[in-house]
């Protein structure tokens, strides 16, 4: 019984003028998105061969990684490369541009289309899904029938999200097969599994806003009211939200500005020098103050912050697209744990750095080698105990109560 | 006759549920947005003076010429305006180890933001069936078998909505004021407030567009329900993805080489390129000189070139003019490669310019992308006074650098005139200090007509659209 509403809902979804822009908006959207974040990818690519360290070098550099296609997150920040000196770490290349229009609007990858246009078209394909069927008629004849409510809402569910996941996974998963062309995108099997992941996730967000659509339906008697319910609803948890979160989160957890930490840094190492200049005395004593004080000032300020993401976080965790965003960036390795991570790796390189100059200048000894910078990503499980796994529960936990109370309006709706 | 249509379409409104649930999420909203900002703002003076006393600290104790420029960079004070609009001078930060990856994820929200996604979506919702919505519910009919004209009936319908939207919009921002008025702390202007006015006419303008957008799709749509569907797309990819896409289009259209390869190119210019020909030069004019002075072909070691050069006068001239050739060789080298390294940079500040321009000018397609550049530049936040802020900071270069340390290094020398000046503590806390003040309104206006123009453009031809629609509508 179930198939025949799937079957229907499929049927007059594909004859209507909504699947016709829907599909249009999406399927070129997500290609554009795809095919300008290759091209970015492409470009990083490039100046990463210019950069990569020569062995010896003591250079923190990674390579960019292809799922920042899908999800660029903090990708840009992570793959400039940190050279090591006796002053500190100084970031000498990273991927700028003169053209400052980027810095305007975020990045259109796949994780924004998904975030922001997948989750609008499902709400248009929730919000009349009752409201119309009574405005209709219909909807007296099919509860009229053999059918059980929770059979016509489940059968209702099911078919539009048929109609919207089908057409989106074919396009993603084309979109990634042409990119698999390019010899520079080299996904691991660990990537392609994160890929996956992924996509479940933006399966499970559009899920949610389908569900939330027809929430709405069920306790509004005209589509229109719906509607509007809907697109406010829609702003405030895509844009507001998040956005507004972190800005709150702020108030509470006071993190020193970008700015005074290089300046502190800069007046730290100038004055050491000039000390070492008048008063003489031993020069590794004072790479090791200067090294130290810093170290000190990145351990409180990294402690802060990570305060900072945590209640950012929780207080975002209101709405799902700002959970998606932070489950994919982490999932993809371009998020903000793996970029606190990688910092953090760049310290103890230069430590480790640090050292070996001191030991060989003792040494009298020149022209050192220095080993290479290596740094692992998170693990996929790692990432889910740092939190992924909360966003993804949390995320099954609005699913379904979305769906329950959808099912609670629609039992006690006046179908007449 | 006009006004009756005017004030029923305003009734219509009032009475509406969309404009009750638009005009309570706006004012929410801005008000949380304005109290959340305006302690953002305070923090960040606490935050801009606490790093001001550490600097003068530094100045008093450890300042020192030879490595000054770092530590005293120009930076840019917390303005009165950011309580309410943040645009670009955000903490993002690309040149250093230090940055805050935050707002990269998650772009604060102000004004600008609320203004963009709120009141289009709002302004849409208020007209996607102003005419369709009237033909399903038969009263278009009634309406135009009257001795209306459908001019009257359009113009009416845009003028109600217009007041309608203006209403929430101006009391939300009105309520939003007073809560960063109230705050001690916060000094508003007179320009600053002239400013806020013009970009509250550019909000209406924007708002305008998307109402007119609207109208527009209803009067060619039959039924509301594919009127939402088209009006919703339309504004996806008017304010979501065309400003989003451009700077990538624009870099496809318009490429300009990587930053990095560039350095990567012009220090290889400066370093082992030079050499090689420099070398190459030498061996050249020492050839010709070798031709003149047969004499320094022999092979002498150094101590006997030195005494030969002091006993004979004509080995002399020869070993002057071989050393003038050999500086001449390096001047060479050195000139024809800075100007190969200049020639490189050019073309790259050219190229990034006119990348720069092309994707502002796909944006203002957008426009969301129109009145993001009209509000950050009247409240000198967005890319005028980036550029005014590198003036102001190339001034003050050539206060600290030029007028000052001539006049302490002078002071030091004559005091000793062997100190390394260089590397001597001197207290500069009396230094010329970096002030930054914000730029007339004048040019600020000028920069954000442009975008006001084409905010302009679009309502006009929007309505035009509309109207012809509505003539060739059929209301049956």
């Amino acid at each position: 019984m179930i198939g025949t509403i799937v079957r229907k809902e499929i049927v007059s979804n594909l004859l209507s003028y909504k699947i016709l822009v829907v599909l249009l908006l999406m399927v070129l959207l997500t290609a554009t998105s795809l095919f300008v974040m290759h091209r970015d990818f492409s470009a990083r690519m490039a100046d990463y061969q210019i950069i990569r360290p020569k062995p010896g070098q003591p250079i923190a550099v990674v390579p960019p990684n292809p799922l920042s296609i899908f999800a660029k997150g903090l990708e840009n920040a992570m793959t400039r490369s940190f050279e090591i000196s006796v002053i500190g770490v100084g970031v000498r290349a990273g991927q700028s541009s003169g053209n400052v229009i980027y810095a305007f609007f975020p990045a259109p990858d796949f994780l924004y289309v998904v975030r922001i246009v997948l989750s609008l078209v499902a709400l248009l394909f929730g919000f009349d899904q009752i409201s119309r069927e009574r405005e209709q008629g219909t909807l007296k004849l099919l509860v009229g029938g053999p059918v059980s409510r929770a059979q016509v809402l489940a059968g209702k569910w099911l078919g539009n999200f048929l109609s919207l996941a089908v057409p989106f996974l074919l396009v993603t998963l084309l979109g990634a097969a042409v990119l698999l062309f390019d010899p520079n995108v080299r996904f691991t099997a660990g990537q392609l599994g994160r890929l996956g992941v992924v996509l479940a996730l933006a399966l499970l967000y559009m899920a949610f806003f389908l569900s939330l659509g027809m929430l709405v339906s069920a306790l509004t008697h005209r589509a229109a009211t719906s509607l509007i319910v809907l697109l406010f609803a829609w702003a405030l948890l895509v844009f507001v939200l998040p956005n507004l979160g972190t800005l709150v989160a702020r108030q509470f957890v006071g993190v020193p500005s970008v700015r005074a930490l290089s300046e502190k840094r800069q007046q730290t190492w100038t004055r050491e020098v000039l000390l070492g200049i008048s008063k003489g005395g031993n020069w590794v004593d004072r790479m090791r103050t200067v090294s130290r004080e810093n170290d000190l000032m990145e351990e409180d300020y990294r402690l802060k912050f990570d305060r900072l993401v945590r209640l950012s976080r929780t207080i975002n965790r209101l709405s799902p697209a700002a959970g998606l965003l932070d489950a994919a960036t982490g999932i993809a390795g371009t998020g903000i744990d793996e970029e606190s991570r990688l910092k953090a790796e760049v310290v103890r390189y230069k430590n480790a750095v640090l050292d070996q100059l001191i030991a060989d200048q003792a040494a009298g000894k020149r022209d050192s080698q220095y080993p290479a910078f290596v740094y692992r990503p998170r693990a996929l499980g790692q990432v889910f105990a740092d939190g992924a796994l909360i966003d993804l529960a949390w995320l099954a936990v609005f699913n379904v109560l979305a769906f329950a109370l959808a099912y609670a309006g629609f039992v006690r709706y006046d179908v007449r | 006759m006009g006004q009756t249509l005017v004030a029923k379409e305003i009734r219509g409104h009032l009475l509406s549920f969309r404009f009750l649930a638009g005009f309570v999420i706006l004012f929410v909203v801005v008000v949380v947005t304005s109290v959340v900002l305006t302690g953002d703002y305070v923090r960040k003076l606490d935050e801009y003076s606490a790093r001001q006393a550490e600097l003068d600290r530094y100045l008093r104790t450890y300042a020192h010429f030879n490595r000054i420029g770092g530590v005293l960079r120009p930076s840019q004070p917390p303005i009165p305006f950011q309580a309410l609009v943040r645009g670009l001078t955000a903490d993002v930060n690309m040149e250093g180890f230090d940055a805050d990856p935050l707002p990269v994820m998650f772009p604060l929200i102000d004004l600008v933001s609320i203004v963009t996604i709120l009141v289009s979506l709002m302004a849409l919702i208020l007209t996607y069936d102003a005419v369709s919505g009237e033909k399903e519910d038969g009263t278009l009919r009634l309406m135009l078998a009257n001795s209306l004209p459908r001019s009257k009936v359009i113009l009416a319908k845009a003028a109600g909505a217009g007041l309608a939207l203006a209403g929430p919009l101006l009391v939300s921002l009105a309520a939003g004021m007073l809560v960063i008025l109230v705050h001690p702390r916060v000094d508003w202007t007179g320009v600053d407030w002239a400013a806020l006015g013009l970009i509250v006419l550019g909000a209406g303008a924007f708002g305008g567009v998307f109402l007119l957008l609207g109208i527009l799709v209803s009067s060619v749509h039959r039924s509301s329900a594919s009127s939402i569907m088209t009006s919703l797309s339309v504004w996806t990819l008017l304010v979501l993805v065309v400003p989003n896409l451009s700077p990538y289009l624009a870099s496809f259209l318009a490429p300009a080489p990587s930053r990095i390869m560039v350095a990567r190119e012009t220090e290889r210019l400066s370093d082992t390129d030079r050499d090689d020909l420099v070398n190459k030069l030498r061996a050249e004019y020492r050839g010709q000189v070798l031709k003149d002075y047969p004499v320094l072909a022999e092979r002498l070691t150094e101590a006997e070139v030195k005494k030969r050069v002091a006993e004979d006068p004509e080995y002399r001239q020869a070993f002057e003019a071989n050393r003038a050739a050999e500086e001449r060789a390096l001047a060479e080298g050195n000139r024809i490669q800075s100007e190969k390294i200049e020639r490189i940079r050019t073309a790259l500040r050219r190229k990034e310019a006119a990348q720069t321009r092309l994707a502002r000018a796909i944006s203002m397609v957008s426009p969301l992308a129109d009145f993001s550049y009209l509000a950050t530049d009247l409240s000198s936040t967005g890319t005028r006074n980036q550029a005014h802020f590198a003036d102001l900071a190339r001034l003050w270069g050539q206060a600290f650098f030029g007028d000052y340390r001539t006049k302490k290094i002078a002071d030091l020398r004559s005091k000793d005139p062997t100190a390394d000046v260089w590397n001597t503590a001197v207290d500069m806390t009396d230094a010329p200090r970096f002030r930054y003040v914000e730029e007339g309104l004048g040019g600020r206006v000028q920069t954000a007509l442009p975008p006001f123009a084409v905010l302009l453009g679009y309502g006009i031809v929007l309505f035009a659209a509309a109207y012809v629609a509505f003539i060739r509508y059929d209301v049956r």
